[in-house]
């Protein structure tokens, strides 16, 4: 019977290696942005999908920054780097646009509403009724050392109000300027070049990053000394973190592998546990491995990076039936397996429903976490009842006596009378340490620092920030209107407010589409405005002054006024609103305004108030928020996990003796926290999602300790022990990760682990009386 | 912008003179002098019943910058250095130009501190140079190497002509625009600068 089953179990082992052989065939895609981890929970589809849509623009841009203290080369690198990067197929270069072309269809399409586009500074002489100053202003224009002006702009704009206007356009890059067609700027004797361009396809996926990196970096390298190349660009962010998750992998990988190996070794002095651990091991891995792949499709690679730490949970059940082997009594293996087998059992149910409880938080990165880490504890403990006793060829050995005097001296800890003062006494320490630790308990949510970014590229970013300008924020303002007229005239009342907030430094800059096309009604208002102050005497002086041939031909106030329909037209000067429009639901229209550096979100949002249909949308921000949440979320399905493994227990071993197997792993989860926090570390969603882990593998320890009796308790204590090392290695290694959000994850767990194993025997304390 | 190009002239053609031994201004400037003079200034603008005349006066102080100031038909100076371009008109700023923004201008800078220094290869990257011409009488003429793109080049042709100084520069620009510029009275002196003259270039650096 056993041996059907065990063939079978052979048959889907192998039917998993089959399919994994053929992904890996085909190259396995990993994920690697963290927001795939997340929940896609959102309270507004409305702000969801200008949230997507900004996240997008902003994740698909990739700048490069040239410098040289030779004009002439770093002109020279930019254009090879931009044929590289063109050459790629994955980037659509939009620096190169900048040709006069492009200037004059701009002019173009401006000069035949010059009359209702005005800068804020002429509008303002304006509407204070100093129209001579705007005439001033324009006559040292024409005089001055720079002559801007053009003889036929002149002849029929002579406030030159029309460069005014363009002159005010904001510009994102605003230290840039246009010099022989390459948007350049001069630094203490660096030419700098810019190089942006829009990325056409995921920046996440690894294969994307390989094919633009790989070629960019050969070709920065074959550009010789004297030239630096910054770069900015989720993508080169995206493929410094996956190289990191890699290498962390592996490391991290290793080094548990490597720990188990040794400890099986010293402990046994024999090679079969060993190997029997390994093929419980490699079945769980390869076996979660397949079933995710089939299922999800893909699999994240942090999701891998938590999948790899099974391996110390896994390793449990296969100890636990080695270990039996010490025992003095030299059973057949199938005896050794039916005494740990309800151990095992109890321990797979239980922690399996841990993991599973990862299902019903809404993280799609949890998911694959809980997917992978359920089947392969299942495969693991189906590999351990099914295989291990037909391949177990083991002798007694002779070297256990000291481990198991180790083991039982710890036990005696908790169970000899004597102890029974240091006992409370420990206990009253840890109530301490609990109470003070709890007090101290902080949250933190802020998903800014639970990203580590990689150092080098942020020192690149801040000096190409420093060096062009803003490169513009995450943050930005919705606006929600009927129709498009009334969402830019609501621009143009928060327009009015930012300005002022420029100035106090709250934010360097902001493009709103109203800026590039004014209201219709503030087109007509500025059209009377210049009638009214310009138009007359003022002009007939202008006029006679510039000593023009005549006057321009009277103005027709009358017509129609620049659309945005008109203005965005594809391939035309303006077709980049099309960024700031989105594609709003019928009856509804939804524009943009993005926001240069905003320090001081507060006074945004406060700026906002009181406009209908204007809010500030701040996609970190609202990120902390839901993090915080689904740290409170994590917090119920760890008491939701606890809820659920206790009817199992209470069926094993009664409500009160239940109880006491709960006692354990109830107080690690509670002291872990208030640990950490007495560390001074910070609560986090992650911290929360370890403490459901701590919980599944306290339990195990809890229901080993309490299955075991009589003579067997020491060589169960020794499984528990090696068990926990064992987790300590993988686990606790995770604290030594880079990435925030990973570390709060493995310190947790090495607190929690530590406390689970320590406090284990007295799991014990309710069935003394019993056996 | 085209008017940049004067300090320049005005800097450099002495030096490309005497680099090349043969025509050219025969006094060039060293650093420490200062050389003030007058200009006359006509834009002939195609549509302009007559062309734009500006008078004024203008220092130019090797290692320092330009001051450069209009005095007819209205007052409008001009500052230019090494940190950009200052307009005011009736003392409120009426441009700023930072030279980080204007990599056209701090090329500039370079061509005229090469120039000063004896090298002119930073103009003959941009212009074909061509000198005619004795001591008394001289010609220089700067034809760009790049012409089919009047925003990197605004100028069709610059010519030069003087005998101690720089006297006359014509500019014209692609579209048939002219400037012609005449400089009136000028006077080395090793004297230093106006401390209002100082204080001027000095608004820059602010």
């Amino acid at each position: 019977m056993i041996r059907i089953a065990a063939v079978l179990w052979l048959a889907v082992v192998a039917l998993a290696g089959g399919y994994l052989v053929q992904r890996l065939h085909h190259g396995l895609a990993f994920r690697t942005d963290l927001m795939a981890l997340l929940p896609r929970e959102q309270q507004d589809p409305t702000i969801q999908h200008a949230n997507d849509t900004v996240t997008r623009a902003l994740s698909q841009r990739v700048l490069l920054l040239v410098g040289g203290a030779d004009r002439a080369r770093a002109r020279d690198a930019a254009a090879e780097l931009t044929r590289q990067l063109t050459a790629t197929g994955l980037v659509e270069i939009t620096t190169s646009g900048f040709d006069k072309d492009r200037l004059q269809r701009l002019g173009a399409l401006y000069f035949p509403y010059r009359r209702g586009l005005l800068a804020e500074d002429d509008r303002r002489r304006l509407l204070d009724g100093k129209g001579g100053e705007v005439a001033l202003r324009a006559l040292s224009q024409v005089f001055g050392f720079v002559g801007m002006a053009d003889a036929r702009l002149v002849q029929r704009d002579p406030f030159l109000l029309m460069p005014g206007f363009f002159a005010s356009l904001p510009l994102p890059l605003s230290k840039l300027t246009l010099d022989d067609g390459m948007l350049s700027m001069s630094d203490g004797g660096t030419t700098w070049v810019l190089i942006a361009g829009r990325l056409t396809d995921e920046p996440y996926a690894l294969d994307v990053q390989r094919r633009l990196i790989g070629p960019l970096d050969e070709a920065v390298d074959r550009l010789g000394p004297g030239l630096e190349v910054l770069r900015l660009g989720a993508v080169f962010f995206a493929k410094a973190g996956a190289e990191q998750a890699m290498s962390e992998t592996s490391s991290i990988g290793v080094a548990s592998t490597l720990g188990t190996v040794l400890l099986v070794l010293v402990a046994f002095r024999a090679l079969a546990p060993l190997w029997l651990s390994l093929l419980v091991i490699g079945v769980g891995v390869m076996t979660a491995l397949s079933a995710s792949l089939w299922a999800f499709g893909e699999l994240h690679v942090g999701a891998l990076l938590f999948g790899v730490s099974l391996i110390g949970v896994a390793v449990d059940y296969s100890l636990q039936y080695c270990s039996e082997i010490f025992a003095s009594d030299d059973a057949p293996p199938r005896n050794r397996l039916r005494r740990v087998l309800m151990g095992i059992t109890l321990g797979t149910a239980t922690t399996v429903i841990g993991y599973l409880t990862l299902f019903l938080a809404p993280f799609p990165g949890l998911h694959q976490i809980a997917a992978f880490s359920a089947v392969g504890l299942v495969a693991a403990w189906l590999t351990v009842v099914l295989w291990l006793p037909l391949l177990d060829r083991s002798k007694p050995p002779r070297h256990g006596a000291g481990m198991l005097a180790a083991a039982a001296g710890f036990l005696a800890l908790w169970e000899n009378p004597r102890h029974h003062r240091a006992r409370v006494a420990v206990l009253g320490l840890l109530a301490v340490i609990g109470v003070a630790g709890l007090i101290r308990l902080h949250a933190d949510d802020d998903v800014r620092r639970m990203q580590s970014l990689s150092a080098g590229l942020v020192a690149q970013q801040q000096r190409i920030q420093s060096l062009i300008g803003s490169t513009g924020g995450t943050q930005f303002f919705l606006i929600q209107a009927p129709d498009d007229e009334t969402a830019l005239q609501r621009e143009e009342q928060l327009i009015a407010r930012l300005r002022p907030l420029v100035g106090q430094g709250a934010l360097s800059g902001f493009q709103a589409p109203a800026q590039y096309v004014p209201s219709a009604a503030r087109q007509r208002e500025n059209r009377a405005l210049v009638h009214a102050q310009l138009d007359g005497t003022l002009l007939d002086e202008q006029v006679r002054q510039l000593g023009l041939s005549q006057a321009p031909a009277a103005a027709d106030d009358s017509g129609p006024v620049l659309t945005l329909a008109e203005a965005r037209g594809a391939g035309g000067p303006l077709s980049f609103l099309s960024m700031l429009l989105l594609d709003g639901t019928a009856g509804e229209t939804l524009h943009v305004v993005t926001l240069d550096h905003a320090t001081r979100l507060d006074l945004l949002a406060q700026a906002a108030e009181g406009l209908p249909g204007v809010r500030l949308v701040d996609p970190a921000g609202d990120f902390s928020a839901l993090l915080a949440k689904y740290r409170n979320r994590a917090m119920l399905l760890l008491a939701l996990s606890a809820a659920l493994m206790a009817p199992l227990l209470a069926w094993r071993y009664g409500i009160k003796r239940g109880l006491w197997v709960m006692l354990p792993p109830s107080l690690a989860v509670v002291l872990a926290p208030a640990v950490r926090a007495l560390a001074g570390g910070a609560f986090t969603f992650f911290d929360a999602m370890a403490l459901v882990l701590v919980l599944s593998v306290g339990v195990d320890y809890a229901v080993f300790c309490a299955e075991t009796s009589g003579s067997r308790k020491p060589v169960t204590m020794l499984a528990v022990a090696m068990a926990a090392c064992t987790a300590l290695m993988s686990f606790g290694l995770l604290a030594l990760s880079d990435v925030l959000a990973v570390r709060h994850f493995g310190s947790t767990m090495l607190v929690g682990i530590l406390l689970a194993f320590l406090l284990a025997p007295l799991a014990r304390s309710g069935m003394g009386s019993v056996r | 912008m085209r008017r940049l190009m004067l300090a320049l002239l005005l800097a450099v053609a002495p030096v490309m003179a005497m680099a090349a031994g043969a025509a050219g201004p025969t006094q060039s400037i060293a650093v420490g002098e200062v050389l003030r003079g007058r200009f006359v200034q006509e834009r002939h603008l195609k549509g302009f019943n007559a062309p734009l005349r500006t008078e004024g006066h203008f220092v130019l102080a090797p290692g320092r910058g330009l001051i450069w100031r209009a005095e007819k038909p209205f007052a409008v100076t001009t500052v230019i250095t090494a940190n950009g371009l200052v307009q005011e008109v009736g003392g409120s700023e009426t441009m700023r130009m930072p030279s980080s923004r204007l990599p056209f201008l701090s090329r500039l800078y370079d061509m005229l501190g090469g120039a000063l220094a004896g090298d002119w290869r930073a103009l003959e990257t941009d212009f074909v140079v061509t000198r005619a011409g004795d001591d008394r009488h001289w010609q220089v003429d700067l034809t760009p190497r790049k012409a089919d793109d009047p925003i990197a080049m605004p100028f069709h042709a610059i010519t030069a002509q003087g005998s101690r100084f720089v006297e006359t520069v014509a500019m014209v620009k692609p579209d048939g625009d002219a400037d012609n510029l005449s400089f009136l009275d000028q006077a080395l002196s090793s004297a230093s600068l106006t401390a209002e003259e100082a204080a001027a270039l000095d608004t820059l650096t602010k």
